[in-house]
């Protein structure tokens, strides 16, 4: 409590706070409730680092300038009060200039929604005019991977623009269509959802011709609060879509119960009129045989686990009716790889295989992870890393609980476990399903890391399952 | 926490060896030590001129790696060893502190650290203790000795003969005339010494003449030895007691006449920036049949020395002849080898625990043995005090 306090006066702290905000990407409820839970104001910079924009050092010069005026008014007050109530002052002051950045982001938000209706106002024009086909991914999982295997089987045969990152919102996605040069033939959207009515506001500002579902699970349960919120959000897609294509990851539970008799389902079984045979995986990737029209024609890809089956089949339908031919598709699939962060290889040159998977925080994703490094025969020893999962609300007990499980079904040599508020459900789960390996702790993840020379040999595969982002602290 | 074993990992020491013992403490042991969070790791330094340190901030190599750590050991306290009743460090002063040992972990290279000298200690102060026992350490770290016992026991050494100084100084035509029945060129070393420093390779009497002096400046014995044609070398780490686990042939890949794994293993990432694997070839590309041999006699080896824990025997082959040779036995392998362990899944924690389980079972097995037994010898004597016979 006292360090806590304390660890208000510090040179950083205003620093502390606004790299707090950057890091909420400014959204002031959530601001608010980190800094209730924030232990130590001196090491709140953990995983990353404040990225110095305008607005940063705006708040930063604010900032300062909100702390010295307080106490050179507390010092002022003392005159006429006396030095106990400049002592007061001075103690209240941290806390008053914390609520007031967030007040001035808030405030500040009153300028800025403005300009950005009339950024994505220009880029619905842009939009209307453009006469090429659009699809949009929806899901609380899997939309970078669908939208990048898309992105490279559909560039085989057709002039494909996407957006970069993770821009899923309607201003990022205003900023891409700004650099469109307008003879693409296909676009491809990522929808984010956040609360309620997020969909619908994308669909009507870029108005999809078909869509993608990728699957529906905890993922920003926190926000939603039940799943079925969160499937009414993301089927705002199919709503709006009506008769046009709408394909669904039948492999999500969540989201097949959801399905129209309309929608398309893909699954690791194949999609339409395609069925997949002989499917295997490894290190060196994903092959599968799919059967169209009694004619068999292979495919392999350098993604990983049989999960990503199900997205290229549906990849695959999608192009074809696009008018691909299945020669491109297939030379297409083969320059399907690892994305950055989502289950990528690093072949270390001690032997070991780190399997990096930060980006991956869903329970749908980590079950089809643990899958994967259960079938892999390598004869070193899996190592399983992970901070736990973030936003999964009421779920988050069993959702770690549930991973304890599995990871004890799949017999993982180590699981390495970063101590925070979920990690401890995922060793009761590994205990209640009489994990017989061994469970390593580390107060943080950069110890844990710095620890894998130590814990490694030649052979072994480590797998690094989610990040723990510092808001979450 | 309590319930944690107290290990102390000793390094350092008076011994040319003294800073490769400091690496050897930090990477792999101190480090694995830390992260398998198992011990409480007391880190227990020996000087250069003999004073025994332990300071916490030791368990980071970044203390010696500042250039001004020997100075800054003046303003770090001293502390006494106890053998009394176990193994324990004391920290002097006015709250003078004594500190009890489980477990040893030794870590020091060449005189005083790898030649049984600490072992004994250890052995006097009833503690276990990882690697080699003082018999074997002894014997290993006298490569005249070595080639007896290995040889008594059938395993192929180079043709050798031995001398001391002072046989050198009373008949020194004796001695040449011995040397000389060996086939030339002819490697001339000082027997206890770990690294290359007094070893020659000589074609001519002159030559044979000058490294023989040299080699007893630093020796009280002189070894020399044929010399291996069509030279292969290769080295073999071992782990275990009596049934012991091989790690991987290694070759290195410069070639030199003299063959110091220790150094080149040391310092060949740093002068070239490669990667401590790329310094050397792991397995060795050799047949299968030379593979078996040196994993047999590597075996028989580390048996008649009583290896214990942990060891690293050095082979010469004649690559034309297929003749395989045991060239010397390293108790302690420079940062116990643990690139090579690792190449055959053995992580740095793997390997640090069960040197630690072996010291352990060791331990557990020489206290069954009886050491000390009933006699009425003090009564029989003869004699005593006056008046009574």
């Amino acid at each position: 409590m006292i360090k806590r306090f304390l660890s208000r006066f510090n040179l950083r702290y205003v620093h502390s706070l606004v790299y707090m905000l950057q890091a909420t990407e400014y959204k002031v409820g959530d601001y608010f409730s980190w800094l209730k839970r924030v232990d130590d104001f001196r090491f709140v910079e953990k995983r990353k680092k404040l990225v110095k924009t305008l607005k940063a050092k705006t708040l930063l010069v604010m900032g300062w300038l909100i702390w010295i005026v307080a106490i050179l008014f507390s010092v002022f007050y003392s005159s006429i009060f006396g030095y106990v109530s400049t002592i007061f002052l001075i103690i209240l002051s941290p806390y008053v200039l914390a609520y007031a950045l967030g007040i001035i982001v808030l405030l500040g938000q009153f300028v800025q929604i403005p300009v950005e209706n009339v950024i994505i106002s220009q880029a619905r024009k842009v939009l209307i005019r453009h006469k090429a086909t659009r699809i949009a991914i929806a899901g609380s999982f899997g939309k970078t991977t669908m939208r990048e295997i898309m992105n490279i089987v559909l560039s085989e045969g057709k002039k494909v623009a996407a957006p970069p990152h993770s821009y899923n919102t309607p201003l990022s996605i205003a900023k891409f269509v700004k650099e469109l040069k307008g003879d693409e033939e296909i676009l491809i959207f990522e929808f984010g959802e956040y609360y309620p009515g997020d969909i619908r506001r994308l669909c009507e500002f870029v108005k999809p011709d078909m869509g993608v579902i990728t699957g529906i699970n905890e993922a920003h349960l926190a926000k939603f609060e039940t799943l079925d919120k969160t499937a009414k959000t993301i089927f705002e897609l199919a709503d709006f879509l009506g008769d046009k294509p709408v394909y669904v990851n039948g492999e999500s539970e969540n989201a097949r119960a959801h399905a129209r008799k309309n929608h398309i389902i893909y699954d690791r079984n194949g999609v339409s009129d395609m069925q997949v045979k002989k499917a295997e995986t490894d290190l060196s990737g994903t092959s599968f045989t799919l059967a169209i029209n009694e004619k068999e024609w292979n495919f392999k890809s350098s993604l990983l686990g049989l999960h990503q089956i199900g997205p290229l089949t549906a990849a695959i339908a999608i192009a074809r009716g696009n008018g691909l031919s299945l020669g491109q598709i297939q030379s297409g699939i083969a320059k399907t790889k690892p994305f950055e962060h989502r289950l990528e290889p690093i072949y270390g040159e001690d032997g070991v295989t780190i399997l990096d998977d930060s980006y991956n925080g869903n329970p749908d994703g980590v079950k089809a992870v643990i899958e994967f490094l259960s079938s892999l025969k390598t004869g070193g020893r899996r190592i399983y890393v992970t901070p736990g999962l973030v936003e999964m609300g009421a779920r988050t007990k069993e959702v770690h609980r549930e991973i304890g499980r599995e990871l004890a079904k799949a017999r993982i040599e180590k699981v390495v476990l970063i101590k925070n508020s979920v990690t401890s459900y995922i060793e009761e789960g590994l205990k209640e399903s009489q994990y017989e390996g061994e469970v390593i702790w580390f107060s943080d993840a950069l110890s844990a890391f710095a620890a894998l020379p130590q814990m490694t040999a030649k052979g072994d595969i480590v797998l690094l399952q989610n990040d723990w982002p510092d808001q979450y602290a | 926490m309590p319930n944690k074993k107290t290990i102390a990992v000793i390094f350092g020491g008076k011994s040319a060896e003294h800073d490769v013992s400091i690496i050897t403490a930090h990477i792999p042991i101190i480090n694995a030590l830390k992260v398998a969070d198992k011990y409480n790791v007391l880190p227990v330094y020996i000087a250069k001129d003999g004073r025994w340190y332990s300071e916490s901030s030791m368990n980071d190599l970044d203390y010696f790696k500042r250039a001004d750590y020997e100075d800054r050991l003046t303003g770090d306290k001293l502390v006494d060893i106890s053998l009394n009743g176990g193994f324990k460090i004391i920290h002097r002063g006015l709250f003078s502190k004594s500190i009890p040992i489980d477990i040893v972990f030794t870590a020091m290279h060449g005189t005083f650290g790898e030649d049984g000298s600490l072992m004994g200690m250890l052995r006097m102060a009833n503690v276990p203790f990882v690697g080699c026992d003082m018999s074997a350490s002894a014997v290993a770290m006298d490569k005249i000795f070595t080639k007896q016992i290995i040889a008594a026991e059938g395993i192929p050494v180079v043709p050798f003969v031995w001398f001391t100084r002072y046989d050198w100084e009373k008949m020194p035509d004796e001695c040449l005339s011995e040397a000389k029945k060996l086939n030339w060129p002819l490697f001339v070393k000082p027997p206890h010494l770990g690294s290359s420093i007094g070893m020659a390779k000589v074609r001519d009497e002159k030559g044979l003449r000058d490294a023989i002096e040299v080699a007893l400046h630093y020796d009280s014995k002189v070894l020399i030895e044929e010399s291996v044609e069509n030279l292969i070398e290769v080295t073999l780490p071992i782990i275990g007691d009596d049934e012991p686990q091989l790690g991987a042939i290694e070759r290195p890949l410069n070639k030199s006449d003299f063959f110091d794994f220790e150094e080149k293993y040391l310092s060949q990432g740093k002068k070239t920036g490669l990667s401590q694997g790329s310094y050397s070839e792991i397995p060795a590309k050799i047949a299968p049949d030379l593979a078996r041999e040196v994993e047999t006699l590597g075996k028989k080896t580390y048996r008649a020395l009583g290896c214990s824990g942990m060891a690293r025997i050095d082979f010469l082959i004649n690559e034309k002849s297929n003749n395989v040779f045991v060239n010397e036995v390293n108790p302690l392998p420079g940062s116990l080898y643990h690139h090579n362990f690792k190449t055959i899944g053995i992580s740095d924690i793997d390997l640090v625990n069960r040197l630690i389980a072996f010291a352990e079972e060791r331990f557990t097995e020489e206290r069954k043995l009886t050491r000390t037994f009933k006699s009425e010898i003090l009564n029989k004597i003869r004699g005593g005090k006056k008046g009574e016979n």
